[in-house]
């Protein structure tokens, strides 16, 4: 099978490992500050919504589309961002989860979004170089971030939320920074993600997307970069992989899933297990 | 993790390649939701295109040449539409694709077989707009904009209408797009609408609502709804009280709904493409071979499936396949609109549809839909 074909065929499957990566990222932003926020497909929702009204009913450029489609959903994290994050663990997941909910109602009943007809006849605009320049950036910002001041504060607050704040960590403000940079994110990812799959309802951004989501950081490990892009990569593959199995491939699906999160509570990419592994074969080969 | 990345997409070339065609053989895309909650209408799609594909090559098939049906399951997800799609036009080959399930679903894979000059044939997808994608797509599903006015028309004739009062739900497209083709229809037959309640989907109470609509009496109650939450709101009403019929779309017209409501569905008026008690010749054929091949009642769905496999093959017999793929394609969808056919849901023709935006679009089913009622527990025909 020559390149060009296989291309044809794939590009659609390519492109959502990308995207389906960024939204990963945008949900490990926020974990990695110790906040288990489930806002994500609603922000995803949000910039998808905003960057298809701004191609499809006002023609401007898809430049500027994904911009506003990046901008909007970050400044409504900002804005829900102050009186939402005073709540933690399980207590910020059920507010985002209403958040979300909140999206899903407000996108069915507004005119401009269609209602429940959705959007259709986005103009077909996304193209790879797109989606990896988005997904370099992103990797980018999370590896800047990751080795700087903020992200130290990030890991502080993740591991102990008081000591950060007495060591004086602005803890306030760096928790609403990784939760409105999560947001830019996912809008770009959504912004994308509308003008490869042509049309948008509602129903695309609900819970199970949330989860989704969620199940791509936790399955490929939140140690680092590397995890959430394997994780969405894999959850993107496994069910054209499994294509062969027809009806029991969800079935497959899922067992894949139960497997990993038994034998690998950590994700796939775990470093201390790899460094683990890379020990016991060094005193293997020493005796 | 590059090194999984390669292999992964390996192994996705190397599924495709596993299927050998032999010679004279016409492939055709099949791609419907096969599993998930679409899946209800997805299989009985499934099962009428594989009844037809039998009977057509049992007798010979297109000229000598058989019909193989490329199955794939989309799920009712749009991405997933969209890799089937690709898949069965980039690596199966195939002359043509049959599907997929839900409106949704083809609002996202149709552009793809608009680009590649393939023809999409929807069976199900009734929501306006999905012809407007291009000159490449098909579907014989008539839409509830086709379906409405006769049912409302037949249903005032029989009534004597003036009020109605209308429940829908507002957060589903196909509820949503049936109501909307309702109001239009009652405002161009100057009936007045007293009273109209909103649900969601999965509501299981609708007392509220039923209790605001009695209070205004109106002569019949308008149900753009799904037969799930529709069998319900017919029981609460007959609990409530309200004696006047009920008017459906499309949703209603499945046997569950009688199954569910039993005699609180007594004088439901429904419109609906096909017709189980059709006597015509080719309908009861197709429901006493449905029978024996699956061992249960088809439905409107498997019906409409079973019929555009005989419409795609009346085209292939019209045009001589020369193996080039892109022309061979090109040609049938050239002899596509031009064909008329008289299967198990009536007479079919195409209808052009309008220009969109000045360009011109796909086609779709120029088909009178039947009305029925609800007559001792059975669908029978409004005369």
């Amino acid at each position: 099978m020559d390149w060009s074909s296989w291309w044809d065929t794939y590009s659609t499957l390519v492109l959502s490992i990308g995207v389906y990566g960024m939204l990963a990222l945008s949900i490990y932003l926020t974990l990695s500050c110790g906040l288990l926020s489930l806002a994500n497909a609603a922000f995803m929702g949000i910039g998808a919504y905003m960057s298809a009204i701004a191609t499809l009913q006002f023609e401007w450029p898809f430049a500027f589309a994904l911009f506003l489609g990046t901008v909007l959903p970050a400044a409504v994290a900002f804005l829900i961002g102050i009186p939402v994050l005073r709540l933690s663990g399980v207590y910020l997941a059920m507010a985002t989860l209403g958040f979300g909910e909140v999206v899903r109602v407000v996108l069915l009943n507004l005119d401009i979004t269609g209602g429940p007809l959705g959007l259709n006849g986005i103009p077909p605009l996304t193209t790879w170089w797109h989606v990896v320049l988005a997904l370099a950036l992103t990797v980018a910002l999370l590896q800047a971030l990751r080795r700087s001041r903020i992200g130290r504060a990030f890991e502080a607050i993740r591991e102990d939320e008081t000591a950060a704040r007495l060591m004086g960590i602005a803890t306030d403000r760096i928790k609403l920074l990784a939760f409105v940079l999560g947001a830019a994110i996912a809008g770009l990812a959504g912004g994308l993600n509308a003008h490869y799959t042509f049309t948008l309802s509602p129903g695309n951004f609900g819970f199970e997307s949330a989860v989704d989501i969620l199940t791509m950081a936790v399955l490929g490990g939140i140690q680092g970069v590397a995890g959430p892009l394997l994780g969405g990569a894999i959850l993107t593959l496994l069910p054209e992989l499994l294509r062969g199995l027809q009806e029991f491939r969800m079935a497959a699906n899922g067992l894949i899933l139960i497997a990993v999160v038994l034998f690998m509570p950590q994700g796939l990419w775990d470093p201390a297990r790899f460094r683990r592994w890379r020990r016991s074969r060094g005193t293997r080969a020493e005796a | 993790m590059r090194t999984f990345l390669t292999s992964a997409l390996l192994a996705l070339s190397g599924f495709c390649c596993l299927s050998v065609a032999s010679a004279g053989d016409i492939r055709i895309g099949l791609a419907e939701a096969l599993t998930g909650p679409a899946s209800q209408y997805g299989v009985p799609i499934r099962n009428g295109f594989l009844l037809a594909q039998e009977e057509l090559n049992a007798k010979g098939g297109i000229n000598g040449n058989r019909i193989v049906l490329v199955e794939e399951d989309e799920r009712g997800k749009k991405e997933e539409a969209i890799n089937v799609y690709k898949k069965l036009i980039y690596q199966d080959k195939v002359l043509m694709i049959f599907g997929p399930t839900l409106s949704n679903s083809m609002f996202a894979a149709g552009p793809i077989a608009e680009a590649a000059h393939v023809v999409a044939f929807g069976t199900s997808n009734t929501a306006s707009g999905i012809t407007d994608i291009g000159p490449y797509v098909f579907r014989s599903s008539p839409m509830e904009a086709d379906v409405v006015p006769v049912t409302l028309k037949a249903a005032i004739k029989r009534l004597g209408l003036h009020k109605v009062g209308i429940i829908y739900g507002n957060d589903d497209a196909f509820t949503k797009s049936g109501y909307d083709v309702f109001r239009q229809a009652l405002e161009a037959q100057h009936i007045r609408v007293v009273d109209t309640e909103t649900y969601s989907k999965g509501d299981v109470d609708f007392k509220a609502q039923l209790t605001k609509l009695k209070a205004e009496a109106p002569d019949a109650i308008v149900c753009p709804c799904l037969a799930e939450e529709g069998a319900n709101i017919l029981i609460q009403a007959r609990a409530l009280g309200i004696t006047v019929p009920f008017i459906g779309g499309n949703g209603f017209n499945t046997p569950k709904l009688l199954e569910n409501a039993k005699t609180a569905a007594e004088g439901t008026i429904v419109g609906s493409p096909w017709f189980d008690g059709n006597p015509s010749p080719e309908n009861q054929r197709f429901i006493a071979a449905y029978r024996k091949k699956f061992g249960s009642d088809p439905n409107q769905f498997s019906a409409q499936g079973y019929d555009a496999l005989f419409i795609v093959a009346e085209a292939l017999r019209k045009i001589h396949l020369t193996g080039q793929l892109a022309q061979d394609r090109q040609a049938l969808r050239d002899a596509l609109p031009a064909i008329q056919y008289a299967g198990a849901t009536g007479r079919f023709a195409f209808r052009p549809a309008p220009l969109h935006n000045g360009k011109p679009g796909g086609y779709d089913a120029d088909q009178t839909p039947f009305v029925y009622i609800v007559k001792n527990g059975k669908f029978a025909l409004l005369k």
